[in-house]
């Protein structure tokens, strides 16, 4: 077997690669064509014929919108959270004693657990009659289950918001933490060499690098947080309600005419996920130079 | 300008956690140039980094320009210390880089451009200011580094291997830019190269760090020729080494038969080195050697001898290489052979 | 933040310590609890029944977890049966290709999955894979294949390739390079992928809800109905067993590639 010149090969294996990246991302470009459809009457449930009733009527909900919001704000927070816990920590341990050793184990310890435990742990921690609840009322700061400000259900999302962090942390942490143990203890070094002290080596060194690292995974993590099922139907409320929740409430509506708006949630999920990760490539393509 | 810049006395630093530099001491002044050798691993970097604060390390005296900087962190000791691979802040631009020591230090704005801009002109990388770190050459980002180790005028400027990743004419390049900056305002130098060609060029002293310590410290005249243990002259690289004893001052017996020497240690067992230089090829000599082969350097060639089982190297100077297998007359200097007690 | 143990640091670690194991205690102390009821900060009766239930091969937990298992197994194997060449393929992607690849693999596992699941039932119904098992495989192995290629492709961006061509300059046929030098030189990566596939399956609950339809049990989704229904001793034992196995299969896959330069996560 002559092995083809080097040109042909290039482009056998850029083809090749495309494929294979076409092919893993195929399910989702179906469930796209095939919202995209069902959503504009070509498929699926309700009247047929291509229309863009449904379309419009469905993103002119004020519900909706407020879902869409309402998911994104708590995904949001939820990532600043952890995100800045996860700089803290790296920072903070960011040597290589056994003490930073340690720390830096025990934050990235939780990066398995299954978003459903840490739902479940926390329904039981922060529920109104939930540990933390008892706690409160052994203290005396709370007479009652009903004086305990809700953490789950609630319209703040608070209970959804610290799981979510939670969850989070372990992964930012261990991309931080590898961020500086590489070039970021080589670069603050040099600062320090020319004369920076601690502060500004991190303000003007040290930061604009761990944030430009981070971007990325902050980026995938924010598309996580805003799909995550689980934390959603454990601890979010009923109103407004986190979109993967109203996409299924739509689903499995009796009514089947209604079951078609799915859809159109689904398109729009969808469609907010491609744009996260082409946003997280970009930048990844971006920065990629800067890191060297 | 006579005041040392950089005091060192009694200097020791570990090499992680097993012992490391042992009592190193030695001065350098303004404007002058310290080349530190020594074989890969000797401690040379971590030596830099001790004076630094970047590395752990005691002494009895660290002084720059006569404060004493052991307690103090990098970044108030006045010292600058320059890595073997530049880091230049990827998102900075070459200005910015090179602005960066004197934004910490809260220099002025007008006065900073103007500094940054002089020390770019002194690695004649004038109109790269707006230029980003990645665009660069190699060569480029070592003069951009240098630039900025200087910007901020430090009172010791440490520069470890600066020259050791760059090709012939790169090196040439940086050399003379490190020399125009130094004579731009005079910090002390210590530069740290494994070249001893490149010692002997640059340095106005040369300290050589041999098994932990300073071996010596010396003019590179006094250091090449007259060095001051065996360790030293075999780390120089001294070929001719002759195993003999010294039978009476100015006479050493050895396998070449009597030599005179001009200067010797005291009589007792001893071990003569001497350059292919103080060998000489003449009409009429003390011993008889056959050429065992030739050997062609850029610019020299030398004759290896067989003295009666004793192999030598000779320098030719500007005569006809003898042919090999051929006998010759060989007269050796007494002034360039040098005495060591053995190790 | 300058001492090895001063104040910052020392509540910095606890603070983590406590995050981190502080779940593992409070699912097991519930695991346990009987009659745990407002206001009592410990059970009032600790019992191991939910336990016994579970270890004694029966009940709902039990079977769940049986299913949840085989289903991570074969997801594990798909993953990394498929993600192999994929990966492959992609590291030879250089510069925005590279990029637009490891975009369009990203995809499914950054999906909501509950989106992607509507957006596949249709599908899945009309193949006849709906409410079952194997459709629950596959749809679980959409993500997971993906996960494992941008893992893979991680590997292969390190893999030096030269060491194949070297042995083919020896005289070896491409089936032989694969056999002796490639495969064994992977092992480790193949382990670690297996582990993430396993994971990626283990955890899941609404892929499986959705194109199980409820049909099909997994351990998420028994947890998830003990929890609704208010039965939190077994839900809590369920969890645990959701934690275990996810970690001890990190662990050892980590272990495993310790001593390559290739980390996963």
């Amino acid at each position: 077997m002559a092995l083809a010149d080097p040109a042909r090969r290039e482009l056998k294996a850029v083809r090749w690669g495309l494929l294979a990246a076409a092919l893993v991302a195929s399910p989702v470009v179906a469930g796209v064509v095939y919202s995209a459809a069902a959503a504009t009457g070509l498929a699926g449930f309700g009247p047929h014929g291509f229309s863009t009733d449904r379309l419009t009527r469905v993103l002119g909900e004020p519900a909706v919108w407020e879902s869409l919001v309402w998911t994104i704000r708590t995904a949001s927070l939820a990532t600043l959270l952890a995100s800045a816990l996860a700089v803290l920590v790296a920072m903070t341990f960011r040597r290589s004693g056994r003490v930073d050793k340690l720390a830096r184990t025990l934050a990235v310890l939780p990066l398995p657990v299954p978003h459903l435990v840490a739902a479940t742990t926390a329904v039981l921690l922060l529920a109104q009659s939930g540990l933390l609840s008892r706690l409160g009322f052994a203290a005396g700061w709370l007479a009652g289950p009903a004086d305990m400000p809700p953490l789950v259900y609630d319209r703040a999302g608070l209970g959804m918001v610290l799981t979510l962090a939670w969850k989070e942390l372990p992964f930012l942490a261990l991309v931080a933490t590898t961020l500086l143990a590489t070039r970021g203890a080589a670069l603050e070094e040099t600062a320090r060499g020319l004369g920076a002290g601690p502060w500004d080596t991190f303000r003007l060194v040290t930061w604009p690098f761990l944030w430009r690292g981070l971007l990325p995974p902050v980026v995938a993590v924010l598309a996580f947080a805003a799909g995550s099922y689980e934390a959603a139907a454990m601890l979010a409320p009923s109103d407004p309600l986190a979109l993967p929740l109203l996409t299924l409430e739509r689903y499995t509506d009796p009514d089947l005419a209604r079951r078609g708006d799915a859809f159109v949630l689904v398109l729009v999920g969808l469609m907010l996920t491609g744009a996260a990760v082409g946003l997280h490539e970009w930048v990844r393509y971006r920065t990629t130079e800067l890191r060297g | 300008m006579t005041a040392a810049a950089l005091l060192i006395e009694g200097l020791s630093a570990p090499f992680g956690s097993a012992p490391g530099l042992e009592d190193l001491s030695f001065e350098v002044r303004s404007g002058e140039r310290f080349v530190l050798v020594g074989a890969s691993g000797a401690g040379k970097t971590t030596l830099l980094r001790a004076i630094a604060g970047l590395a752990p390390g005691t002494a009895r005296r660290m002084e720059v320009a006569g404060h004493d900087v052991a307690p103090l962190p990098p970044e108030r000791r006045d010292v600058v210390y320059l890595q073997q691979t530049p880091l230049l802040f990827p998102h900075l631009t070459v200005g910015g880089n090179v602005g960066f020591p004197l934004r910490v230090r809260k220099v002025a704005r007008a006065e900073a451009a103007e500094r940054v801009q002089q020390a770019l002109s002194a690695v004649h990388l004038e109109s790269f200011a707006d230029r980003m770190p990645r665009t660069l050459s190699g060569g480029q980002r070592h003069r951009v580094a240098l630039a900025r180790a200087i910007v901020a005028r430090p009172a010791v400027l440490l520069l470890d291997e600066p020259f050791a990743s760059l090709d012939p004419s790169l090196r040439q390049e940086v050399r003379e830019a490190v020399i125009a900056i130094q004579r731009e305002y005079g910090p002390a130098l210590v530069l740290v190269t494994h070249d001893l060609d490149e010692a002997g060029l640059l340095g106005d002293q040369v300290g050589v760090l041999l098994g932990r310590r300073l071996a010596q410290v010396d003019r590179p005249a006094q250091l090449f020729g007259k060095p001051a243990s065996l360790e030293v002259a075999r780390f120089l690289g001294i070929p001719n080494e002759v195993p003999g004893r010294v039978a009476e001052p100015g006479c050493f017996q050895s396998a070449l038969g009597a030599l005179r020497v001009s200067r010797t240690i005291p009589a007792g067992p001893a071990i003569a080195l001497f350059r292919p230089e103080a060998v000489r090829i003449t009409e009429r000599g003390s011993m008889s050697a056959a050429v065992v082969e030739l050997r062609h350097r850029v610019h020299q060639t030398t004759a290896i001898v067989d003295v009666g089982g004793t192999r030598l190297e000779v320098a030719l100077g500007g005569t006809r290489p003898p042919a090999v297998r051929s006998l010759v007359q060989l007269t050796i200097d007494p002034d360039q052979i040098m005495t060591f007690p053995p190790p | 933040m300058s001492g090895v143990l001063s104040a910052g640091r020392i509540a910095g670690l606890l603070g983590l310590g406590l995050s981190a194991l502080l779940p593992m205690v409070l699912l097991a102390i519930w695991s346990v609890g009987d009659r745990w009821f407002y206001p009592a900060l410990w059970p009032s009766r600790l019992t191991a029944e939910s336990w016994r239930t579970l270890l004694s091969g029966e009940g709902r937990l039990w079977a769940a977890g049986a299913t949840s298992m085989l289903l991570a197994a074969g997801t594990g194997a798909i993953a990394c049966i498929v993600a192999l060449p994929v990966g492959r393929a992609l590291a030879r992607l250089d510069g925005w290709r590279g990029h637009l690849g490891a975009a369009m693999t990203f995809l499914p596992v950054a999906a909501p999955p509950v989106a992607l699941a509507t957006g596949l039932q249709f599908s899945f119904l009309s193949l006849g894979l709906g409410g079952r098992p194997i459709g629950v495989l596959l749809a679980h192995a959409v993500p997971a294949v993906a996960y494992v290629s941008l893992y893979f492709t991680g590997v292969f961006t390190g893999f030096d390739t030269r060491v194949e061509e070297e042995a083919r300059s020896l005289g070896a046929s491409a089936g032989q390079t694969f056999r002796f030098i490639t495969l064994p030189l992977l092992r480790r990566p193949l382990a670690e992928g297996f582990a993430l596939g396993f994971l990626i399956s283990w955890a899941q609950m609404p892929l499986t809800l959705l194109i199980g339809g409820g049909a099909v049990r997994t351990l998420p989704i028994e947890v998830f109905a003990f929890v609704e229904a208010g039965q939190d001793r077994i839900a809590a034992t369920g969890a645990l067993v959701l934690l275990v196995p996810a970690l001890v299969a990190l662990a050892a896959a980590r272990l495993a590639a310790r001593g390559t330069e290739v980390a996963a996560l």
